[in-house]
């Protein structure tokens, strides 16, 4: 009896584990797809290419809280070194951490508002490094030429763009330049792909003011067909796993009601009808199943628990669906399994199957 | 006598271990298939990442680079260095020449059209290009397959074709530009001259990004009209990478400060860092860069799912291993007075156990053999219908499968032999105790 337990606690506990897994890869892989950076961008529709925070702050607003990873608006300036025009970058280094979780700083993020960030290709062109202080000219929209002294606090290597820019916090560039409340884009990182993201961006053009929403074609279409696939990948995974335990759930009931064959006879011998022995079985297997299924959603929860939070580090949801389809599936492995046996041996002469033949 | 018991066991008992044969079938193709689906999983993921593009740049050295994120600020820092397209098939020849998936070189140009004023940039790029590379083989790359995410509905161009260029989506529709329509491409020279070309639009593009508001045209005709031929800006490699760790962050930061063992490791693995250093060898004067946003994104994603699989297959295999041995225990339970009779006819515990050892034996790998076969069936089943192509099917699955079945049938027969060698004969063919 604890042997027919075991195997039918087993089968629940990878059903609900692989359930749940499955349940919550696409959420969780969504997530992680994330590190690619900005799937979104949000450029101002007007001729001018300024927008302003008010209006991003709106269509971010009508963006699921949840889904969003981070959004952070970037404004381009040009300043000179050396009589050399450089852009500048004012941004919001909370938000680059989260829409841009590659870049990678050699020293460390600016904290105030008079220290820079500078990309890897100037710091080698002009042999910058971080802890030195630069001098920079700038010509503000209205007034004079003035030059500030800024220090470095370190230099960022994207590969990208990034690495020929002077990078400093939005509030440092307001102050130096004025207009304060304005970007030239904002990056959105969202967890969403593929029609879920086009949604999304139908929202922001008719809900939106001064701003365009334009979709990342590359990050968002790869994406895309990177998760489907992964999709697909663990969806026959757990399909396979689910079907085989099932099956050997099923032949492990079966062996253990065989061993039952001189039971039976012997019930038949002293005038029990087969209805009535099928039923007691039925009713054995019934008690079997709940109580496997009950010990099944502990530890499947377990299963998929240490699976969600050694790859993602983050806790998993038990569908209340899944817990039920677990109920049905044990019960019609664990009603199957042993139906066909005892069905097998009722037809059988009492006499031969005591006799062990 | 043994070998006797055995084989009347094997054949008396034929359908109780078939059964436990077919179960350890289910169990070990289940173990095949996740095991070779696991250990291949890491190429199959990387090369669907190849869609996004390219994760290293190659510029010439000393020339900054031409930064334009959303096209708002325009032509800072561009320097008059070039790289040398001839060399380019180098690239192809390097250490991890294998990894190098595609590549491709670009040249950009800004071009008067139809004798316009403003500049309309252009790019020129190998679309799908032939190359006779120097070891003999022979490859095709360009921007066919790194621009995968373009909307092209009319075709790509070819790159012999002198006199066809795409238009990018937002530019046609600003200037009402058709397939089909006949331009002419003018570039006017520092030194006075102006050279131009009669072209005709063969299709439109959306790209989703700054392209669409220019020309896009083969290498050689924008090496022509700008009079830099055999001259590229820049090249974009995409390859197949290893996730970076600590040595490859050490070594980006700088090759040379690395021991001489770690240097080697560094350079014979295939991380970002070291394919970049390598395209830098081959090529003269050139500065190779990962694509960090690229390269990282990649790196997190294809280790999130190796240990996604890792840890799906060692809890299905736990799994699957535990039931098993279950059945394998009720199997040899059943058999009590089986063993009470031996006892009773003077057999050794140590005569009985390893009867009933090898009969589980021979019935479990009799199992696991049809097992594997069906498991690789399963294995290149799931290759197929998710990647487009099969699953190798790795040596190392053979020896891990086999210690498994070991281990699950001496691990649910040894406990119940000893429990049931511990009872007397008497009764246990009386029909008490056992069971």
């Amino acid at each position: 009896m604890l042997v027919a337990l075991l195997a039918v606690v087993i089968g629940a506990t990878v059903f609900l584990g692989m359930g749940a897994v499955y349940y919550d890869i696409p959420r969780q892989m969504g997530r992680e797809f994330r590190s690619y950076g900005a799937n979104l961008v949000l450029v101002s529709s007007g001729g001018n290419s300024v927008l302003s925070l008010d209006d991003a702050k709106r269509a971010i607003a009508l963006l699921p809280a949840d889904k969003l990873v981070g959004a952070s608006p970037f404004r381009f300036e040009t300043m000179y070194y050396n009589r050399q025009g450089v852009t500048v970058v004012g941004a919001d280094f909370t938000a680059v951490k989260k829409t841009s979780p590659y870049w990678q700083i050699q020293g460390e993020w600016p904290q105030k508002d008079d220290e820079i960030l500078i990309g890897t290709d100037i710091a080698e062109h002009t042999r910058l490094y971080a802890g030195s202080f630069v001098t920079l000219d700038i010509v503000p929209p209205k007034g004079r030429k003035i030059s500030k002294e800024l220090r470095i606090s370190g230099v960022v290597r994207t590969g990208g763009a990034e690495d020929g820019f002077v990078i400093m916090p939005m509030s440092g560039l307001e102050g130096i330049m004025g207009v304060p409340g304005t970007a030239n884009v904002v990056e959105i990182s969202i967890a969403a792909s593929g029609e879920e993201l086009s949604r999304f961006i139908e929202v922001l053009q008719a809900e939106s003011q001064g701003i365009t929403p334009r979709l990342v074609k590359r990050i968002a279409a790869s994406e895309t067909t990177v998760l489907s696939r992964l999709q697909v990948l663990v969806y026959l995974v757990t399909g396979i796993v689910l079907f085989l335990t099932m099956i050997c759930v099923g032949t492990t009931m079966m062996t253990v009601v065989m061993e039952r064959r001189g039971e039976i006879g012997l019930k038949k011998a002293i005038g029990a009808g087969n209805k009535v022995i099928i039923a007691e079985f039925m009713g054995e297997s019934t008690i079997l199943a709940f109580a496997g299924w009950l010990l099944g959603i502990i530890s499947g929860y377990f299963f998929a628990q240490i699976v969600s939070m050694s790859v993602f580090s983050r806790g998993v949801e038990m569908p209340f669906v899944l817990v039920l389809l677990a109920l049905v599936a044990s019960f019609v492995v664990t009603l199957l399994a042993s139906l066909i046996p005892v069905s097998m041996s009722t037809d059988v002469e009492p006499a031969l199957v005591l006799r062990g033949e | 006598m043994f070998l006797r018991m055995v084989i009347g066991a094997v054949t008396r008992q034929k359908r109780k271990l078939l059964m436990m044969a077919g179960a350890m079938a289910l169990g070990i193709s289940l173990a095949t298939a996740m095991l070779n689906v696991m250990l291949d999983v890491g190429d199959k993921i990387n090369q669907e990442l190849k869609t996004y593009g390219a994760n290293i740049m190659v510029t010439p050295r000393g020339a900054s680079f031409l930064g334009d994120l959303y096209g708002i600020e325009e032509g800072a820092g561009v320097s008059n260095r070039y790289l040398a397209e001839d060399e380019l098939p180098k690239i192809k020849t390097i250490f991890w020449a294998f990894n190098i998936v595609d590549f491709t070189p670009w040249l950009d140009a800004r071009v008067s059209v139809n004798g316009s004023e403003a500049g309309v940039p252009i790019l020129g790029a190998w679309f799908r290009k032939h190359l006779d590379l120097p070891t003999g083989e022979s490859v095709d790359t360009g921007i066919i397959n790194l621009r995968s995410w373009w909307d092209v509905r009319q075709g790509w161009l070819k790159d012999d074709d002198m006199s066809g260029i795409m238009v990018g989506g937002a530019y046609a529709a600003t200037h009402g530009i058709h397939q089909g329509d006949a331009l002419t491409l003018s570039v006017r020279h520092t030194s006075g001259g102006e050279r131009t070309a009669r072209v005709v639009v063969r299709s439109i593009f959306y790209s989703g990004d700054r392209e669409d508001d220019g020309l896009l045209a083969p290498l050689a005709l924008v090496q022509r009209l700008t009079g830099l031929e055999g001259k590229v800006r820049r090249v974009e490699v995409s390859a197949l990478t290893t996730p970076e760790n600590e040595l490859a962050r050490r070594a980006a930061q700088n090759p040379r400060t690395l021991s001489r063992q770690a240097w080697e490791v560094w350079y014979c693995t295939a991380y970002v860092s070291a394919i970049a250093f390598q395209i830098e060898e081959a090529l003269t004067d050139a500065r190779a860069k990962p694509v960090l946003q690229v390269a990282e994104a990649e790196g997190a994603i294809l280790q999130k799912t190796q240990l996604l699989m890792l840890l799906l297959t060692c809890m299905s295999l736990a799994c699957s291993a535990l039931a098993i041995s279950n059945l394998v225990t009720a199997n040899v339970m059943e058999r009590g007075t089986e063993i009470g009779l031996l006892k009773a006819l003077g057999a050794t515990d140590s005569q009985i156990s390893l009867v009933i050892l090898a009969e589980m034996l021979i019935a479990t790998f009799l199992g696991g053999a049809f097992g594997y076969a069906a498991g690789l069936g399963l294995a290149s089943v799931i290759g197929h219908s998710v990647f487009g192509s099969a699953v190798s099917a790795k040596g190392l699955v053979v020896p891990i499968v086999a210690l498994l079945i070991l281990l699950v049938t001496l691990g649910g027969s040894i406990p119940a032999i000893r429990m049931l060698l511990r009872l007397r004969p008497t009764d246990v063919l009386h029909g008490r105790g056992a069971s």
